[in-house]
Order: structure tokens, then C-alpha cells, then sequence
């Protein structure tokens, strides 16, 4: 994993299009994107291997504060539940499921350390060099990149991962512009299955929790 | 310069280490890794695939790898062998029907090639329990002074109450760190 505060020459927005056209989509390949991506670089067919997203948290390592969690009902209990409001939502919307809100506080960004933790399940086919890349912008200012290989996933298994890491430094003037401005600040995870993009989910962040305006 | 040189020298410039904790089941290496970060630990399930943490602990980058330990789940341990520096092997020292099956899987895996530059820590769990047997017990029953192709030391422990952990994983960082970033 590498938590890397970078800051790349724009690429020409032609590098997008090259790669939005692409039929294999490489961890090179969006590694190179300057900006957060305006679509979803790959549909949710791709993800033939049945990768599901259960849960993310965040913990505050200095006071063990959860400070945020969402986790999916387990499919046995949507059977159980006649409406099945859940897989309708999905029936419409395709993008659902591919795309978290965050909202904090202020606060947030004065933390030192945290601690993210996804939790995934995985289908009926064994997973090979499975890859996650995520890129966080605000605007069109790269952040930070996550890049880790979780290598492989055993089959129906269901895993868990927690980066913990210190937060970036932030420069003053540029931590009040993120809370001035909610929802500007996104992230791109890529996840990838032997080189190949198979997952593209997005997450835009507020830390104006408790600001009046 | 060699590969392994290369290796070491592309391993020395961000200082990772990768940790791979393993132990039959129930011996509580979720528990462990759990506690060693400061997470809850009453609410841990049987671990079905793999519990990774990324972690910076005195200026190391740790990766650590619980992967389950139920029976069949064992054949695919081998998959997370490679590049690992250290192993931690986890052990409930009150399950003395299980200790026999414990010491079998642990010299299987210390056979395999990849493993073969790992560090070993075991780690004598659960010694908050009445009846646990003691780490000089587990080193007979386990038959660790057999062991000459590994770095190896036995520390009891208890995952509960957190008693040693911090001086077992701090044991294995500077045996791996003596090992590998210290060459030149
Ligand atoms: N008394 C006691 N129980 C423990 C200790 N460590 C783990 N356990 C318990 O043993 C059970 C299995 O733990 P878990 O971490 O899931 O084991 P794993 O299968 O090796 O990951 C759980 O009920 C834990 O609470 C310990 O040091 N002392
Ligand atoms: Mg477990």
C-alpha cells in the first residue's frame, strides 16, 4: 500500500478518452488519469467474479471512535424480507451500490490516524492478484493514491481489510476550501482482477457536519 | 546485484514487512490481530478468508495477513506464502486435544520453499485460561528445538487481556529487520 500525496502534470483529457475506449483497462491506465472520471469506467457486468462490497468503516485510532459504517443487509435476511426494497432500488438503478456519500465534520480533518476497513465477499470462482486502486481529488487535486494487492480471495470467502495511516498534512488554506466546499472532494477505486479493471466505484465526501452556512 | 539484492533493496527503501498469521482454527489469531490494533474484540466470527491491516508501527510499513484456519481453508494457505518475512503461529494452549494436529500443520508449512526466509513466531495463546500449558510445555509437545531452518522464538500470550503481545510482535520486527534492511 502507498498513501502518496503526488502531484502529477495534467495529462491531456485525451488520455480519458483513450482509456474509456479501451476493452482492458490496466492499473497503468488509471494510475495516469489526472482528474476524477466523469462515468463509471466499466459496467457492473464486469465484475464476473461476483465481488460484493458488505462494509466500510472508519475509526479513529486515537480515541477508537467509530466514525462511520455502513454496512449491507446479508442476503439471508432479503429473502426472508418480502418487498425486497433492496434489489429493486438495484433493478433500477444499475450505478446503485457503486456509489457512497460521506459526510463529516470538520473535525474530520484534523484527525492523525485512521483506520478504513472494507469487507467483501467473493463469488464461486477462485480470485487471482485482486488489486485496489483509489485516487482522492479535490477538484482536480490529487490527494492521495491507495494502491494495495490483496492477492488472492479464497472462493465464497468473505474477507476484510483495514489501511490504517496517518492523514496527509493538509495545508490550512486547502483543508478550509474542502469543508467550504461539500462533495468536492471524490474518490475513483478501481479494483482489479489479474490487470484488468473489473470494479469502479466512486465516493464523494462533506466536512461541513455541524457548520452553519 | 543479484535479484535478491534488488528485492532487499526495493524492501529497505519503504521498510514493509508482510506478516502472515496462521494456527488451526479457534486458536485466535483474529483476536490477536484485533487487539494489536485497538479494535473491539467481542464481536469476532470464525474468520472465512483472509483479515488484512496495513499498519505503521515504529517506522515500519507491516502488512498482516490472518487467514482462516478451519480445516478447509488450510489448502489454501499456500497462497499467501510469497514474499512473506514473517510467520506467526498461533496456538491454544488449553486445546490440548488439538495440540498433536497443531504441531503436524506447523512443520508441514515450515517444509515450504516460500516460507523458507520467514521468521517464526509462535505464540502461546489463551494463557489466561486455567489448564493452559505453558510455552516451555508447547515447546516439547510442539517440537520447536527441531526447527533449523527458521529464526524461531515461543511467546505466551493472551489476545483477552493483551498480556506480551506488543513484546512478541516487537521480537519478530527486529529479527526480520536484523535480516533484511541491515545488510550494508
Ligand atoms: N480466554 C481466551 N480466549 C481467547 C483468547 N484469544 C482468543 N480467544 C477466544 O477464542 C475464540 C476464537 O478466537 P478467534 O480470534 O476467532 O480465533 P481464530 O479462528 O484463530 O481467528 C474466540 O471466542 C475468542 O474470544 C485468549 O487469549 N484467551
Ligand atoms: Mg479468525
Amino acid at each position: 500500500m502507498s498513501v502518496v500525496s503526488e502531484q502529477r502534470k495534467n495529462l491531456p483529457d485525451k488520455h480519458l478518452e483513450t482509456v474509456i475506449n479501451k476493452e482492458v483497462i490496466t492499473p497503468e491506465d488509471v494510475l495516469r488519469i489526472p482528474k476524477i472520471t466523469d462515468t463509471y469506467l466499466c459496467s457492473p457486468d464486469a465484475n464476473i467474479f461476483e465481488i460484493d462490497f458488505t462494509r466500510f468503516k472508519i475509526r479513529d485510532l486515537e480515541s477508537g471512535a467509530v466514525l462511520f459504517e455502513i454496512a449491507k443487509p446479508v442476503p439471508e435476511n432479503l429473502e426472508d424480507n418480502p418487498d425486497k426494497t433492496t434489489e429493486n432500488e438495484e433493478a433500477i438503478d444499475p450505478n446503485a451500490g457503486r456509489f457512497v456519500r460521506y459526510q463529516f465534520t470538520p473535525q474530520f480533518l484534523k484527525l492523525k490516524m485512521v483506520g478504513a476497513t472494507v469487507e467483501f465477499t467473493v463469488g464461486s470462482k477462485p480470485v487471482n492478484r485482486f488489486r485496489m486502486i483509489e485516487r482522492h481529488f479535490f477538484r482536480d487535486k490529487l490527494l492521495k493514491t491507495f494502491d494495495f494487492e490483496f492477492g488472492f480471495c479464497i472462493p465464497y470467502s468473505k474477507n476484510t481489510c483495514e489501511h490504517i495511516y496517518e492523514f496527509p498534512n493538509l495545508p490550512p488554506d486547502l483543508v478550509n476550501e474542502m469543508i467550504a466546499s461539500p462533495f468536492e472532494t471524490r474518490s475513483d477505486s478501481f479494483y482489479f482482477v489479474e490487470d484488468c479493471l473489473i470494479m469502479h466505484n466512486k465516493a464523494d465526501y462533506a466536512y461541513n457536519g455541524g457548520v452553519s452556512t | 546485484m543479484g535479484f535478491l539484492t534488488v528485492l532487499r533493496k526495493m524492501k529497505q527503501k519503504e521498510k514493509e514487512m508482510r506478516i502472515l498469521i496462521l494456527g488451526l482454527d479457534n486458536a485466535g489469531k483474529t483476536t490477536i490481530l484485533k487487539r494489536f490494533n485497538g479494535e473491539e474484540i467481542d464481536t469476532i466470527s470464525p474468520t472465512l478468508g483472509f483479515n488484512i491491516k496495513t499498519l505503521e508501527h515504529r517506522g515500519y510499513k507491516l502488512n498482516m495477513w490472518d487467514v482462516g484456519g478451519q480445516k478447509s481453508l488450510r489448502s489454501y494457505w499456500r497462497n499467501y506464502f510469497e514474499c512473506t518475512d514473517g510467520l506467526i503461529w498461533v496456538v491454544d494452549s488449553a486445546d490440548k486435544r488439538r495440540l498433536e494436529d497443531c504441531r503436524a500443520e506447523l512443520h508441514v508449512l515450515l517444509k515450504e520453499e516460500r516460507l523458507a526466509g520467514a521468521t517464526l513466531l509462535v505464540f502461546a495463546n489463551k494463557q489466561d485460561l486455567p489448564g493452559a500449558c505453558s510455552s516451555e510445555e508447547l515447546k516439547d509437545i510442539l517440537e520447536l528445538e527441531k526447527i533449523k531452518t527458521h529464526h524461531w522464538q515461543i511467546v505466551w500470550c493472551s489476545a483477552v487481556t493483551g498480556q506480551n503481545l506488543l513484546s512478541g510482535i516487537d521480537w519478530l520486527i527486529n529479527d526480520i529487520a536484523a535480516r533484511i534492511f541491515t545488510l550494508d
